[in-house]
């Protein structure tokens, strides 16, 4: 919380055009948002691309940032994950290999729980809770989804499923999830 | 596009979040967005709800060169200087691009612009973000710094009042007036020279109604009208 708390001051001072407070927040949020980006990505030089992109674009908008009232996290990582989103539309685009490492493939069955994962802060909690009360179809692939940012038809070729069923898992997981997490809340 | 129900609507809002939703429908359900401020909120619910996700990936740091990159394009946006401000003025509050033009085209011909010689700005707005008067002065300016104030549309100054200029210079300093201003479409103020140095780039400046003759304490007293916040152009 206390990074959220200098990284939002941070981005007030980006507001009033101080470039060095830009330069830190850069070297703050940089590795964490390339991350995100080269996930999605899964080429270096489109996550670059893309992350250039953005923090230019979170440059130029950080003065309509007070108006979202979401963490600066949020904010920033939704600019990013759009823009790699938006990049992955690009008509004839054929994305990275299959044996690329899918973060999440293990989550249903084995390994760390995604609450492990998560950490400690209360909206984590929740969100990891809640997850575990989903079936393990739907918590793949509304994982799959978020972390790697696949379509419904890729998470249905990925996961060797008909689309309808990934159709279906998608909407009722989030449908549970909202429920849960706003029964906690 | 309007999305009328609500269930339609949150689950559009949830798949827009997680990314699945794609192609056409992505495209439409942005536009929508665009003019619909509770659609935005439950994107941002989900946004939220969704975020401790993102911290379970690795962190990966990327090479210098894309930090070179962005350096080199924001400050060749900043020798373009209004243009790549236009997303503030939308920041400030205005509605829609027209009044974004206007205002800079109206800022164009306060500032003539030369290299090095960097024009600070201010964009005064009303409690609902209306851009109500501009207030500009030459940065890097060694004599005496003038003020060159626009004011906008025709505002009324009741009986018996009057209108300070403050500058607040940020950090925990108080208020300095700079004088009282009148309604007139355009006018300069001439600030001591003792106060230049506060007239960098932390500070803001804020209008309030004070009774005629200016504040008799030395601090605001009466309502603020507008304010804003320095721009460097």
């Amino acid at each position: 919380m206390a990074d959220n708390d200098a990284i939002a001051e941070l981005m007030a001072r980006c507001a009033l055009r101080d470039q060095r407070a830009f330069a830190e927040l850069y070297h703050r949020t940089s590795a964490k948002l390339y991350g995100v980006a080269i996930r999605i990505l899964r080429r270096e030089d489109w996550a670059e691309e893309v992350l250039q992109e953005s923090f230019v674009n979170i440059w130029s908008h950080i003065a309509e940032y007070s108006a979202t009232r979401s963490a600066p996290m949020t904010w920033m990582t939704a600019i990013v994950r759009n823009r790699a989103l938006d990049w992955l539309r690009r008509p004839n685009l054929e994305r990275g290999d299959e044996d690329y490492d899918l973060l999440v493939e293990s989550l249903p069955d084995q390994g760390p729980g995604p609450d492990v994962i998560l950490g400690q802060s209360r909206g984590a909690a929740a969100l990891a809770e809640c997850l575990r009360q989903l079936s393990g179809d739907q918590r793949q692939t509304i994982m799959l989804a978020y972390m790697h940012g696949l379509s419904h038809g890729e998470l249905a070729q990925h996961l060797k499923q008909p689309l309808g069923t990934v159709k279906t898992w998608i909407r009722r997981g989030l449908e549970r999830l909202k429920g849960c997490m706003d029964g906690r809340s | 596009m309007k999305y009328r129900n609500e269930q339609l609507r949150d689950a559009l809002a949830s798949e827009y979040a997680l990314g699945t939703l794609q192609g056409r429908a992505r495209r439409r359900f942005e536009r929508s967005l665009k003019d619909d401020p509770q659609l935005r909120a439950l994107v941002n619910r989900w946004q939220d709800r969704l975020a401790p996700l993102d911290s379970m990936g690795q962190p990966v740091r990327p090479r210098a060169r894309v930090w070179h990159r962005i350096q080199e394009q924001i400050q060749s946006g900043h020798r373009r200087g209004l243009w790549s401000s236009l997303p503030f003025w939308r920041a400030v509050g205005l509605a829609g691009l027209a009044g974004a033009l206007t205002l800079a085209v109206l800022l164009a011909t306060l500032s003539p612009m030369r290299r090095g010689s960097e024009t600070m700005v201010v964009v005064m707005a009303d409690a609902k973000a209306n851009p109500a008067m501009t207030v500009s002065w030459p940065m890097q300016h060694r004599g005496q710094p003038r003020l060159r104030i626009r004011v906008m549309g025709h505002p009324e100054m009741a009986s018996g009042t009057a209108w300070e200029l403050w500058l607040l210079p940020g950090d925990e300093h108080k208020p300095v007036s700079l004088g009282l201003i009148g309604t007139e479409p355009m006018q300069e103020v001439n600030v001591p020279r003792s106060l230049a140095p506060m007239l960098g780039h932390t500070c803001g400046l804020a209008m309030s109604v004070e009774p005629s003759g200016g504040s008799p304490t030395g601090q605001p007293t009466g309502p603020v009208l507008y304010k804003g916040q320095c721009t460097p152009l």
